[in-house]
């Protein structure tokens, strides 16, 4: 429209009027404004909850993350991981953490951070939710607002005290730590109330301390009273009261602890680093809390001169029984001088006066002068033995009658010295040492071989055949014996034997009147002459075999032969009877009968009897005297008999040893010895072994 | 048909534009009407020559955009918890974190859609206005072609918030694992509102202004 014609009206020059500009400004602005404002905003508020930069350095900071990790305290998210870097030298990670504003105040000198990671040990598992979750780090520190400070230094292990922990915190002192280690519990009758901090060795090195955390509201049991005392494994005491053992909870077994009681009342609070003794043993605590461990001790010495191997340090001094002390120390010192001196083992003794029954307050002196008195009446030290297995000696004081007399000395110079008698140490080792021997000695073997021979024999006899056959033989016997003895006519022997017994009495006396014995020897005289007399006649026997084989002749033609098979069926018959079993088994059957023979005598007693037996045996024992003087008569008469037999055996060898008869009297007199042997046999098995008549065997 | 050679300066001689022929164009539907007139006939729109306050509202779109763009950075896109853990990622630390993971394909894309496009239409916008301000003459075929490529890429760099509400809807399976839209999420989308805004509030007439007044 730039090419309008001139007649047209003047071009009007139209121009806006000029605005001010903020009439011109778009409501647009706005936009950014607000935008601006909002992160203006936005950026105040992160500044303003920013939180305070700290940083804790760590030597293993495992798991720590920028960004992720957390700081912790009660719980609670206070802080986060903003950077992890190592210190200068690469000797430790330093961890940035932002902790909120309104927590930095209280992160004064007392805060402790630690990792937190998942933990086994034998108190139970620990930190197990940051297996998934990753570790955190945990703060500790009072609800006291002190001086803040920004830079702080890790613990490796978790503080086992929480600052919002109520309780008591005590320092505890043992001589020697290898018990002790950190976590380790804290019981009272045998219950967890604390635990023990990280051992620590004190300035000069010569003991151990470590701090007890003993919860509330536990630690109302803790006076200045309490004894603790070391619970750390098991204890197997193998002292003069036998063997102990003391098994806590499994936790102490393998770390260790420390226990404590309080027996006494009496004792006031304690605060917090109040320091107490650890005791070794429970029993030792416990003894302390009736003898103050501080009190004065009398020091004594006794110088022994035999060996003192099984005494030791802390062995148990004893009066009359009641401990009152111990062996404090033990060495050797020479007593005299030049050729006289002589190596002495001196055992000190540390008494205490109250044991002596003085009092608490006894003093030492006092203590030595009663002790003085005593040994002036006989008081004297020796070894006892304190326990017989494990050889243990005790020192003890006894009340010898007849010492000699003798005082307190201070030969040795440093204590005064109680003078010694003999000792009673039973030698476990030597007792049993003899015991064996003797068992050593013992003839074992040859008991043994007696042994084994007399089973041979036992067996050697059971598993004879007639053992074994006897018995049936003697029940029959018996059977026979028992009818024999039931029978009416053996029933009616008693008064016959009664008028037996009547008549042998009076034959008795009456061959005690007329001296039948002498009779009798005069006719074994007799006999014995004739015997010579036929040996005499016999010296004419030829002529008179003739004359026999002539009648012999003529016997034979008298049937003789029948009357010799006759005898010799005769003597089959009696040698079969003879050698019968019925016949061997007859001893058994015997005893029966006398079994027998005794319960009827028993009867007779009953039936009145008896005087007359008395009677009888009265004239019996006389008859018994004359046999017996005539016995004695009897070797002579032995021999007579021998002679006569071999005289007889002559005769009968003269008949010829080809005779027949001679031959079967023989073989008869053979069987019956045989018979008799079988019986003698047999009596003997029987003699051996009764019982097998019962048992068959 | 006739073929203008437009060369450099984009003058023709002889091409009269719309404003000296007195006529205006509705911008939203085309119907081209007398100067005088205030509304479009056919669909009532406001009709303007050229628009005065442009670039005022350019710019304050654009700040508001970049203002936005910051915390965008700064605080996280997602909150993914887990049972195991519990991570924070900004968009350049996703970035760095997919690169480490292998997946160079997926970090180029989150790249150029989160820092590259939003980063170039501050730029790009940033450079039109400040052109029209200074009655640049310089090509303004480009600059208009660059004005069309801004507004046509604009509405992709929502990608990022549309892929963060999908994954903040769908994973949501309580302790196990849970993710959520950061800071980062709404200042990002903020700032891609601002910028479309800022580009649409952009009179691309003007580009070709200059030329004419002194042409």
């Amino acid at each position: 429209m730039s090419d309008q014609g001139p007649t047209g009206p003047a071009r009007l020059d139209v121009r806006p009027v000029k605005q001010p500009i903020w009439r011109r400004l778009s409501l647009v602005w706005l936009v950014p404004v607000i935008a601006l404002v909002a992160s203006l905003y936005t950026a105040w508020l992160s500044y303003r909850d920013l939180g305070t930069l700290i940083t804790i350095s760590f030597e293993n900071a495992a798991g720590v993350k920028a960004g992720e990790t957390q700081v912790r305290y009660r719980d609670v998210t206070v802080g986060e991981v903003e950077d992890v870097e190592f210190t200068h030298g690469l000797n430790d990670v330093l961890v940035y953490v932002r902790i909120k504003k309104n927590i930095a105040p209280y992160l004064d000198d007392d805060a402790q951070f630690w990792v937190v990671r998942p933990d086994v040990s034998v108190r139970g598992i620990t930190g197990l939710d940051t297996v998934l979750s990753g570790v955190y780090i945990q703060g500790n520190w009072d609800t006291q607002a002190d001086v803040a400070q920004y830079d702080f230094v890790g613990l490796e292990t978790p503080a086992l005290t929480l600052a919002s922990q109520r309780g008591v915190r005590v320092t505890l002192r043992a001589a020697d730590g290898s018990a002790l280690s950190a976590g380790a519990p804290v019981l009272h009758k045998g219950i967890q109330v604390g635990y023990l901090e990280t051992p620590q060795l004190s300035a000069n090195g010569s003991e151990v301390q470590v701090d007890a955390f003993i919860e509330s509201p536990y630690d109302r049991r803790i006076t200045t009273n309490t004894r603790f005392w070391d619970t750390s494994g098991f204890s197997v005491r193998f002292g003069t009261g036998g063997v102990s053992l003391d098994v806590n909870s499994l936790a102490s077994l393998i770390e260790g602890g420390v226990a404590f009681d309080t027996i006494v009342s009496g004792g006031g609070p304690v605060r917090d680093g109040h320091i107490f003794s650890i005791f070794d043993e429970e029993e030792a605590a416990r003894d302390s809390l009736f003898a103050d461990p501080d009190a004065e001790t009398l020091q004594m010495a006794v110088l022994f001169e035999q060996s003192v191997s099984g005494l030791a340090q802390g062995s148990e001094v004893r009066f009359q029984g009641i401990r009152i002390g111990e062996v404090s120390d033990l060495n050797a010192i020479v007593v005299g001088e030049g050729d006289s001196a002589e190596v002495r083992l001196q055992a000190v003794l540390s008494i205490e006066p109250s044991r002596l029954g003085m009092g608490a307050d006894a003093s030492p002196e006092a203590a030595l002068a009663l002790l003085s008195d005593f040994v002036a009446r006989g008081l004297r030290a020796r070894m006892v033995t304190g326990n017989i297995l494990s050889g243990s000696l005790q020192v003890e004081l006894v009340q010898v009658d007849d010492a000699l007399p003798a005082i307190v000395t201070l030969t040795s110079g440093e204590y005064p010295v109680i003078p010694t008698t003999d000792s009673q140490i039973s030698d476990v080792a030597a007792t049993a040492e003899g015991l064996l021997s003797r068992v050593n000695d013992l003839p074992v073997e040859e008991l043994l071989n007696g042994a084994i021979d007399m089973m041979d024999s036992i067996e050697a006899l059971a598993n004879d055949e007639s053992t074994r056959a006897a018995p049936a033989s003697l029940v029959a016997l018996l059977d026979e014996a028992r009818e024999l003895v039931a029978g009416d006519d053996t029933q009616a022997i008693p008064g016959d034997l009664r008028t037996v017994i009547a008549d042998l009495n009076a034959i008795i006396t009456e061959a005690g009147e007329e001296n039948i014995v002498g009779n009798l020897s005069s006719t074994i005289t007799n006999t014995n002459e004739v015997a010579a007399n036929i040996a005499a006649a016999t010296e004419d026997l030829p002529a008179i075999i003739d004359q026999i084989e002539a009648l012999t002749a003529k016997a034979n033609a008298l049937a003789l032969d029948d009357l010799v098979n006759n005898a010799s069926e005769t003597l089959a018959a009696i040698d079969q009877l003879v050698s019968s079993e019925d016949a061997a088994a007859l001893p058994g059957t015997l005893n029966g009968a006398l079994d027998e023979m005794r319960g009827f005598l028993a009867e007779v007693r009953e039936g009145g009897a008896i005087e007359n037996v008395n009677a009888a045996l009265a004239a019996a024992n006389d008859a018994a005297q004359a046999i017996e003087q005539s016995v004695e008569t009897l070797p002579a008469l032995s021999t007579r008999a021998s002679q006569l037999v071999a005289e007889t055996r002559a005769v009968i060898d003269g008949y010829g040893e080809r005779s027949r008869f001679n031959a079967e009297t023989l073989q008869t007199l053979r069987d019956i010895q045989e018979a008799a042997d079988a019986v003698s046999a047999l009596a003997r098995a029987i003699q051996r072994n009764p019982n097998s008549i019962l048992t068959g065997r | 048909m006739q073929v203008f050679d437009l060369g450099s300066t984009g003058q023709v001689a002889g091409l009269i534009t719309a404003r000296e022929a007195g006529l205006v164009a509705c911008q939203r539907c085309g119907q081209v009407h007398h100067a005088a007139t205030s509304h479009c006939k056919r669909c009532e729109a406001p009709l303007q020559s050229r628009d005065t306050d442009s670039l005022q509202r350019v710019w304050a779109w654009l700040i508001a955009g970049m203002i936005a763009y910051i915390p965008a950075n700064i605080y996280p896109m997602l909150l993914t918890s887990t049972v195991v853990e519990r991570s924070e990622s900004t968009i350049i630390g996703g970035v760095i974190e997919l690169i480490e993971y292998g997946s160079v394909g997926i970090a180029i894309i989150v790249f150029v859609a989160s820092v590259l496009i939003p980063v170039g239409k501050f730029v790009a916008i940033a450079y039109l206005a400040i052109s029209i301000q200074r009655g640049s003459r310089r090509d303004p075929h480009a600059r208009h072609k660059a004005y069309e490529v801004v507004e046509f890429i604009g509405r992709w760099s929502m990608i990022d918030v549309f892929v963060v509400a999908i994954l903040a809807a769908l994973v949501q399976l309580g302790t196990i694992a849970t993710i959520n839209p950061g800071i980062a999420a709404v200042s990002f989308a903020l700032s891609v509102i601002f910028t479309m805004l800022s580009a649409q509030s952009f009179d691309p007439r003007m580009i070709w202004d200059k030329n004419r007044a002194n042409g």
